[in-house]
């Protein structure tokens, strides 16, 4: 007998899905970067800015230099930016209202 | 005095030029040229800006309040509880859109698979004004608390984001730049609240870049229960208005990192989230919403959260240093207020920053109208800000706890694994049922206690090292 036979299902939602909630406008550039491509590249091993996002904004596939930015995905939490042991991320705030907008924060 | 109605009642999907009904014809959009119309601006439309706008309006200053999302809110993200007793003080609350009152707190310490939690309903906070603790839903609030600026007399901007800074060749802060059209702005006084993500009051370098072991991640879920109405009274115990603060510790809550959970009532929904140092997120623990996962999936948590539909998921970062990362809060023409200086306190029992937010608002606006009263911009004449904060509770109370977090830093693994597992053994030992005498387990409950906590030297020096906790 398991220790929590009744413990009930809960269903979370995807990421995608949970991406979906948040309405999002597009700035048309990406309102994040990295500083200097070659940190990323020559110097960092650990990807920190890919393990903090909780929106998958910051992804690195085996053998990416650099870590490619899906911008759209963006929060604006700002965690990769304080993440980042290089101070490598390039942040700016989207321009005039566009990026997310919380309906109930 | 300008008001723009415009924007104050244009909602979230209107167009917004930035023009301030009522100025002078030749300021237009294209050439917003507001030089000198006002005696500050205030970057952010959150709760700390908002809070020194309605202070300076009513001190008869001509306010600017600049805001990057569509509308007051549309940025911001908290768990879920807003402490008023100086908003109180600031506006009427009696039409404010707040969701229920707090009616209970609990506080529970999870291992993977138990619970032991503490709670409290206190009769006395169902009466008004319910110990100044209600959950709020800050698209709602943060929008309803910059109308009362408005109301005060204050101009509210949307879509529109201050990028820098202006000084002049002295370095004082003379206004700010946006991203508007020949958006640069000049006027005497900037109150910078921007949030934790702070941009413009870095780049300006009005503060530093805090270090990633002083600011955590945090993710949330706003649920709603489609399938019971009486998924929130009947699982938290809730009747009329009253509310449920519900908090989480240990690694069922956050793992191995240094952080917690919560779970806060609405009217209707339900806000689920956790946070956690960002130190701790680029190591071993899963990705912040792996970890929001597993929260909601504890045998504890599960129950209270089935059969929610995610309605919105956000994310935000929370400034946690301390008294010791407060940045230098006045500046030339400058001061900072709210999660932008820092300003929140995170002691494992008390989860407070908005109300630090509104309080720094508060004393800052009060502080920019008295020296602006004498022609002074200076950062001398601003002193009066940071004094007063320091005999306020925001900083007595950060400075009280200062001691804290290095200390559960370096208990960490007692605290939030060994601890939790041994009193949830020990509970399950004192009340285990069998033909034993109850002293005898209680026999065993007690030294399994003490055989975590190093013997009862060890106990009382843990004791000792947590005493001002409750002091």
């Amino acid at each position: 007998m398991s220790t929590h036979p009744k413990t009930p299902d809960v269903d979370n939602a995807t990421l995608e899905d949970r991406l979906y909630t948040v309405k999002y406008e597009d700035p048309g550039d990406s309102h994040l970067d990295v500083k200097v491509p070659g940190f990323c590249a020559e110097r960092c091993d650990t990807d920190d800015c890919v393990d903090v996002c909780p929106a998958d904004v910051w992804r690195k596939e085996e053998g990416d230099d650099v870590p490619t930015i899906a911008y759209e995905n963006c929060l604006e939490c700002g965690s990769c930016r304080f993440a980042c042991p290089y101070n490598n991320v390039e942040w700016e705030y989207p321009e005039n209202g566009s990026g997310v907008t919380y309906r109930y924060g | 005095m300008t008001t723009d109605r415009e924007t104050e009642t244009g909602g979230t999907d209107s167009e917004h030029d930035g023009s301030a009904g009522g100025l002078p014809s030749d300021r237009t959009a294209s050439n917003p040229n507001y030089d000198g119309a006002f005696d500050a601006v205030v970057v952010g439309a959150g709760l700390a800006g908002s809070a020194a706008a309605v202070t300076m309006a009513r001190e008869g200053l001509d306010v600017l309040v600049i805001e990057r999302g569509a509308s007051p809110g549309a940025k911001n993200v908290f768990g879920g509880v807003l402490y008023t007793p100086t908003i109180r003080e600031l506006v009427d609350l009696d039409d404010a859109p707040l969701e229920r009152y707090v009616a209970e707190k609990r506080f529970g310490v999870l291992s993977t698979e138990d619970e032991t939690a503490v709670s409290l309903r206190p009769g006395e906070w169902h009466a008004e004004p319910h110990n100044d603790s209600y959950t709020v839903l800050r698209g709602d609030f943060d929008e309803w608390f910059a109308e009362q600026a408005v109301d005060a007399g204050a101009t509210l901007v949307t879509e529109t984001t201050v990028t820098g800074l202006l000084r002049d060749d002295d370095g004082t802060v003379v206004g700010v730049e946006t991203d508007r059209p020949d958006g640069e702005l000049r006027a005497p006084m900037v109150v910078l609240a921007e949030g934790g993500n702070s941009l413009v009051s870095e780049g300006a370098d009005l503060k530093g870049r805090p270090d990633r072991g002083d600011v955590a991640v945090a993710v949330k879920e706003v649920l709603e229960f489609p399938d019971s109405d009486d998924a929130i009274a009947d699982r938290f115990r809730l009747s009329d208005d009253a509310g449920a603060s519900y908090h989480y510790f240990g690694e069922g809550a956050v793992g191995d990192a240094f952080g917690g959970a919560f779970i806060y009532t609405n009217d209707d929904t339900v806000s689920v989230g956790l946070a956690y140092r960002i130190e701790d997120a680029v190591t071993g623990q899963p990705d912040p919403e792996r970890t929001l996962d597993r929260f909601k999936s504890h045998p504890a948590v599960a129950p209270l959260v089935r059969g929610g539909r995610t309605i919105e998921y956000a994310a935000k970062t929370i400034p946690e240093g301390g008294a010791d990362a407060i940045p230098e809060l006045v500046h030339d023409g400058a001061v900072v207020v709210g999660d932008a200086a820092g300003l929140v306190l995170n002691n494992g029992v008390h989860l407070e920053g908005t109300n630090m937010a509104v309080e720094s608002g508060y004393h800052a606006g009060r502080t920019v109208a008295s020296a602006l009263a004498d022609d002074r911009t200076d950062a001398a004449a601003l002193r009066a800000y940071p004094e007063s904060l320091n005999e306020s509770f925001v900083v007595q109370n950060l400075e009280h706890y200062e001691w804290l977090m290095e200390t559960v830093r370096e208990d960490r693994d007692l605290l939030f694994r060994d601890l939790p597992r041994a009193v949830a053994d020990a509970g399950e030992e004192y009340f285990r049922i069998d033909r034993q005498p109850k002293a005898l387990h209680a026999e065993n409950a007690k030294t399994r206690l003490l055989r975590t906590v190093g013997g009862w030297r060890g106990a009382a020096k843990l004791a000792w090292r947590y005493r001002k906790v409750i002091s």
